[in-house]
């Protein structure tokens, strides 16, 4: 099998087990771990943004749950305060993300290394404090409940997300096309472009590339797709929380990402998957787990620094090495 | 005609004080050597002119246009090649793509078909990951990438170091091709021969300044300066 073979498999097996998983997940386990890999699915596009920037320009940021904190407020601050429907809430929390991504991104990527880890983190505390404090536009400590309008009301007709199912396909959808777009920017010259600013700013600055709108495009794309993953929580949770954008979920989302591989597409996916599916089985029979996570975390960078995507790459490249050499000396 | 002219270009790193009144100019199609001992400042001159040291004084003109206020990025993009010391390729990019990535869009068919022409051993690699050639392969790749943007100068930075002797006679036959397309060059070099066989005209470098200015086939016989400047026979 050849490496692009192999990845294929992989990724046609996560798509296969994606679509079934409503129908597989509670004869193998139990129903409510579909709701969980709803929640692994939302919760590996916070991770995806922190690869984006990481794995791809070389941004260490933990300030990600910032941006989705603002998807989260965006859609419930829309349908609360402004009385909007289900798509235009939703697209004002992704809007809004994106927007605040794009100001704190044109004052964050002027910065690199640890400067710029400490900026995202600044950026993250203050909203953080500001939506605990604002408490008659945020909720405050209680956070901001609301009612799911309909996705689509034809007179009586209406079809909300209230349906277990359809909730469930409406985040794969939403969560495969941000892996769809995001496929495609890696592959295009601007991801490109991003792979030459992550390996040296200086080169790529001498072969024209105006290395901080790279950065800065980059910046922004990640806090859309983390603005995406939570206004898509705050529609499957019906509320959003200032807790959501304290920098400890951006940490999180970091630890996830180097443990499925930066640099990898679906690499946040396994990362995400693993570490949660590790914090529902362990947190109710220890309450320190969180300690073994930081055993992995240390176990991945000392020995599979490009986490398990990288590690499944190598693999693969390595049995493809062994079958050309076989069929070098072979007969 | 100038293509770049450097007036008192001085430059600091932190208190030190690299460049202290550069002085040299290249002129349009003319090939320019800048020797020097190591440490007198040759590689700095070279960054100051491509944005990456900011100078702290003196200008940089370029075609007539002062372009040491713009931002590195735009130092390419107005015609100054830049080939760095240690090849500066991507080595997770593959040929084609450090080839074309710093392009808005892909360059004429018969620049491409040029830059193969030349360059044979990189349409053999076009789809390997930069990493994986050879040191001279990615001289030739740091070259070819430089060419595609069609510059009007290109600055080279001891391309020939830690090359296989074989590869740099190709090295040096490509650099004289270039340079016989009309293309200015502005050549840093070690290796005095090559210097002197690609270029015309020769700035020797000492303690940040332009201490000796000399035709090529003049200097090959100042064996006197050669040696009391760069401390070798040619």
């Amino acid at each position: 099998m050849r490496v692009t073979d192999t990845y294929k498999f992989g990724s046609w097996l996560l798509v296969l087990f994606t679509l079934t998983a409503p129908w597989v997940l509670p004869l193998l386990v139990d129903s409510f771990w579909v709701d969980i890999y709803s929640e692994i699915l939302i919760w590996s596009l916070l991770a995806a943004s922190v690869n984006l920037l990481l794995g791809y320009v070389g941004l260490l940021s933990f300030g990600q749950a910032l941006f989705f904190g603002f998807g989260m407020y965006g859609v419930a601050i829309g349908v609360v305060k402004f009385d909007l429907g289900f798509w235009s809430a939703f697209i004002f929390g992704i809007s809004l993300a994106t927007g605040m991504a794009a100001i704190a991104g044109s004052l964050a990527v002027r910065l690199t290394w640890h400067y710029f880890a400490i900026i995202t983190v600044v950026f993250s505390l203050i909203f953080y404090f500001t939506a605990l404090s604002w408490k008659p536009i945020t909720g405050g400590d209680d956070g901001l409940p609301f009612t799911i309008p309909p996705i689509i009301s034809f007179g009586d007709y209406k079809l909300t997300m209230t349906n277990a199912n359809f909730q469930y396909f409406f985040i794969v959808t939403i969560v495969g096309a941000c892996y769809w777009l995001m496929y495609r920017v890696i592959n295009s010259p601007l991801g490109r472009a991003f792979v030459t600013v992550r390996e040296n700013d200086a080169r790529a600055a001498l072969i024209g590339l105006n290395v901080y709108l790279i950065r800065l495009t980059a910046f922004i794309f990640a806090g859309f797709i983390a603005g995406v993953a939570g206004a898509l929580f705050a529609l499957f949770g019906r509320y959003a929380s200032a807790s959501y954008m304290f920098y400890h979920v951006s940490g999180e989302a970091v630890v996830w990402a180097i443990i499925g591989g930066v640099g990898t597409l679906f690499g946040p996916i396994v990362g995400t998957g693993l570490m949660i599916v590790l914090r529902e089985e362990l947190s109710s029979v220890w309450d320190h787990y969180l300690l073994l996570v930081g055993v992995a975390v240390i176990l991945t960078v000392i020995f599979a620094p490009r986490g398990i995507g990288g590690a499944f790459k190598a693999l693969a490249e390595k049995i493809a090495r062994q079958q050309f050499s076989r069929k070098e000396s072979g007969p | 005609m100038t293509m770049i002219e450097l007036r008192d270009l001085n430059a600091h790193y932190g208190k030190v004080h690299v460049l202290q009144g550069v002085n040299l100019h290249v002129g349009h199609g003319e090939s320019v050597a800048l020797l020097g001992r190591n440490g007198v400042g040759k590689t700095t001159t070279l960054k100051a002119i491509m944005g990456l040291v900011r100078p702290t004084g003196g200008s940089v003109f370029f075609d007539g246009r002062e372009i040491s206020k713009l931002r590195p990025y735009q130092i390419p993009r107005a015609g100054v090649g830049y080939v760095p010391q240690g090849r500066g390729i991507f080595p997770m990019l593959s040929v084609e793509d450090n080839l074309f990535v710093g392009l808005s869009k892909r360059p004429p068919q018969d620049i491409i078909d040029y830059i193969f022409d030349r360059f044979p051993r990189l349409r053999e690699r076009l789809k390997q990951s930069g990493g994986t050639l050879s040191g001279g392969e990615q001289q030739m790749l740091a070259i070819a990438r430089c060419l595609v943007m069609q510059p009007k100068l290109i600055i080279l930075d001891e391309p020939t170091e830690g090359i296989m002797p074989i590869l740099v006679k190709e090295i040096r036959r490509e650099i004289d091709a270039v340079r016989k397309t009309g293309v200015s060059i502005l050549l840093v070099e070690q290796n005095i021969k090559t210097a002197l066989s690609l270029c015309s005209r020769v700035y020797l470098m000492e303690k940040g300044l332009i201490a000796h200015e000399a035709s090529s086939t003049d200097l090959e016989k100042d064996s006197d300066t050669l040696h009391r400047f760069l401390g070798v026979d040619v």
